[in-house]
């Protein structure tokens, strides 16, 4: 970036104010969706609670098979009587009442462990997705009336205490539809959920990124769908939920001033995260069709071949047959193959025995 | 940054809240999309320079979008409205699209040129003054074909018409030699007016006549609210609201004209300009032979059955005659009136 762009606050009436901060740095690190995916799948397993069969399930009873010979299937058997429960198949997992087939273990490794590195890459891609508003409103926030994106509001924010208010100040910045759009879409779930505790779903909505929690949280917790998150506790699960880059994050001044402490740049190191430099992009222009169709590019390029390439043969031809072919493998073969042909028909003309030696040799012969 | 492939890259492969899968391929839910198809040329989230003709409230406007503006999700799209005359509008498209890419000019003017055609058939539908299909709602129509029976039962048209017609006669509206009246009928109320006139006091047996005359006529063709329930004791729930109620006596007022229920409010007042449009509408319907037999016989149109519970009451009225009887049970709270007046 030759000059780094810069972003405007807004007050507390939606009104764009004198005062802009300059773009942190992590607006510009590599958007990486497949290190997003990874990382969130790593880290959603992480506020899992074991589950398993019960360890004896299926296997409390003293079942034999009858064996062969009783025309019935040799399955294990629930042995004595009187009652319906005896001489009924039992633990095998396609039994009724039998064990299931690899029962599961709590000693199944729930959580998942993911690189700092990565985990670390991974925020920071979610945070620069979270600049671009093709991404925010493709992953469903009605951001259409938002005035700029990266969102900045000013510190006065921080300190808004009623609900009133902070409802106020979304519909003046045109953010409320986002909100309005969480109530909307809330309804009951599918599936047993509903009965575990989990009855109702909704979209997400906006997260409101604060650096000093001066009453901002009590002001924004109880409206649908917004959460409310420490600039230095940026999560990931929040800044792409579901994996899915882009969530749409409303910024204080402070906390947005506070990224550059939080991740530094690529040549500056991090305050927050000890030693971290921004991850350097392997190429800073990731648009690479735009790259290819470029005209610096294609001054260069040499033409391209036929859209479609022509079979070299359909059908094999054996060069040992076939002059051309061979011709075609071993050009020098034609040298050969003429010469060979003229040297037979020279042959056939030219060479005639001779019954004795010439009589010049003679000569020299018996020169002495 | 903003990065069309990486864009691209994302919502293709991850997600996208406007892409529809169908079997004809990805569809794109964008509004502002140009073809409404899902690939890497037509997605306008994809693109930073786009262009787009669009259609709001019967105006075409051509919607462009710049990478400058990528950061402004309120003033992305620059919107001019182009003019009315397609060529005109087609040499707009040309000058705003000048150096943009060929395919994007091209599809936009094809997407001008399909709103321009659909306006245009658009507009002469509205003036073929196409006729709305109604659905027939079979309980809807079931139910109210059977409260107009009931209504029309319970209305009692022609034992109003008769007394009305009576009425009309003792009030010497026709004059003291009216034609076409029955001999009987004349005598006896001149025989009435002879009573009335020797004695006011009615006695106790005619307050009880009166009074059962007066009940059973109320709820014979009473349509006032309390009574009416007994009358339609099998109907549905929604006869017992006040709203059925009302309905229930507009569609009982059905055969009496165009009269508003606003006309009931004041009972007295309209009680009698009620009568006589009843009078006047059925006088057109009636011969001679109706108005003769108007006392004896039940008048029977030739549309509907009479009703042989109400029959005795115009015969045993018109033995019994006892004093002057005034009796309006057209409107629920006449009748009320009438009923504490004559208690």
């Amino acid at each position: 970036m030759a000059a780094r762009p810069v972003v405007s606050v807004f007050g507390l009436n939606g009104s764009k104010l004198d005062a802009t901060v300059p773009l942190p740095s992590v607006f510009t690190a590599p958007i990486r969706p497949d290190l997003v995916q990874f990382v969130h799948k790593n880290m959603a397993k992480n506020r899992r609670q074991p589950y398993a069969a019960k360890q004896q399930a299926g296997e409390e009873t003293s079942a034999e098979s009858w064996g062969t010979g009783r025309a019935v299937a040799r399955i294990p058997r629930v042995g004595g009587g009187g009652t319906h429960r005896a001489g009924q198949a039992a633990f095998g997992n396609m039994t009724r009442g039998g064990r299931m087939f690899a029962p599961n273990k709590v000693w199944r490794k729930w959580h998942i462990r993911t690189n700092s590195n990565q985990k670390r890459y991974a925020t920071a891609s979610a945070v620069a997705a979270s600049g671009v508003s093709a991404l925010v409103s493709g992953r469903g926030h009605r951001i259409s009336g938002i005035e700029e994106v990266p969102l900045v509001v000013a510190a006065e924010v921080e300190s808004l205490s009623k609900t009133k208010e902070a409802i106020a100040l979304l519909k003046a910045l045109k953010a409320y539809a986002d909100v309005a759009k969480v109530s909307n879409t809330r309804s009951i779930r599918a599936g047993r959920g509903k009965m575990r505790n989990r009855r109702h779903r909704q979209r997400r909505g906006p997260l409101v990124v604060f650096a000093e929690d001066k009453g901002i949280s009590r002001a924004f917790r109880n409206l649908p769908g917004v959460e409310l998150v420490d600039v230095t506790r940026l999560n990931l699960l929040q800044l792409a939920p579901g994996g899915h880059l882009g969530r749409f994050v409303i910024w204080t001044q402070p906390a947005f001033e506070a990224l550059n402490k939080v991740f530094g740049s690529q040549t500056e190191a991090s305050v927050q995260k000890k030693g971290y430099t921004l991850p350097i992009p392997v190429i800073t222009n990731p648009d690479v069709s735009r790259l290819i169709g470029s005209d610096e590019i294609q001054a260069v390029v040499r033409p391209s071949g036929p859209k479609n390439m022509r079979r070299p043969f359909a059908q094999k031809k054996n060069p040992l047959r076939n002059t051309q072919v061979l011709v075609r493998l071993n050009p020098y073969a034609q040298v050969l193959r003429r010469a060979e042909l003229l040297g037979k028909n020279k042959k056939t003309k030219k060479y005639t025995h001779k019954k004795s030696a010439s009589a010049k040799f003679l000569q020299i012969l018996k020169a002495d | 940054m903003n990065n069309d492939g990486i864009v691209w890259e994302v919502l293709n492969n991850q997600f996208c809240s406007f892409k529809v899968k169908t079997d004809l391929g990805n569809l794109c839910r964008h509004p502002y999309n140009v073809t409404g198809r899902c690939n890497r040329r037509d997605c306008p989230l994809a693109n930073s320079k786009y262009a787009t003709v669009r259609e709001r409230g019967g105006r075409i406007y051509l919607c462009m979008k710049t990478a400058e503006r990528a950061h402004i999700p309120a003033k992305q799209w620059e919107k001019i409205e182009l003019p009315k005359n397609f060529a005109q509008a087609i040499e707009v498209i040309d000058k705003e699209l000048i150096y943009w890419p060929g395919w994007m000019i091209n599809i936009c003017k094809q997407r001008l040129t399909r709103i321009t055609q659909y306006l245009i058939r658009m507009r002469r539908l509205k003036l073929k003054n196409k006729t709305t299909l109604v659905p027939i709602k079979k309980k809807l129509e079931r139910r109210e074909k059977s409260r107009e029976i009931r209504a029309e039962a319970a209305a009692r048209l022609d034992q109003s018409i008769e007394k009305e017609l009576l009425e009309r006669l003792k009030s010497k509206a026709y004059g003291d030699q009216p034609l076409n009246v029955n001999e009987s009928v004349w005598k006896e109320i001149l025989e009435g007016d002879a009573v009335e006139a020797e004695s006011d006091v009615t006695t106790e047996d005619e307050l009880e006549d009166e009074e059962e005359y007066e009940y059973e006529e109320e709820t014979a063709g009473s349509s006032s609210g309390r009574l009416a329930r007994e009358f339609v004791a099998d109907d549905s729930d929604a006869d017992d609201s006040d709203a059925e109620d009302g309905d229930d006596v507009e569609d009982d007022m059905e055969d009496f004209g165009d009269m508003s229920p606003s006309d009931f409010s004041s009972a007295d007042d309209d009680s009698a300009s009620e009568g006589e449009d009843v009078n006047d509408e059925d006088d057109s319907d009636m011969d001679d032979s109706d108005e003769s037999d108007s006392a004896k016989k039940p008048i029977s149109k030739g549309k509907r059955p009479a009703a042989p519970a109400a029959r005795p009451k115009p015969a045993k009225r018109t033995k019994k005659h006892g004093p002057r009887v005034e009796v309006e049970y057209e409107t629920e709270s006449a009748a009320r009136d009438t009923m504490l007046t004559n208690w």
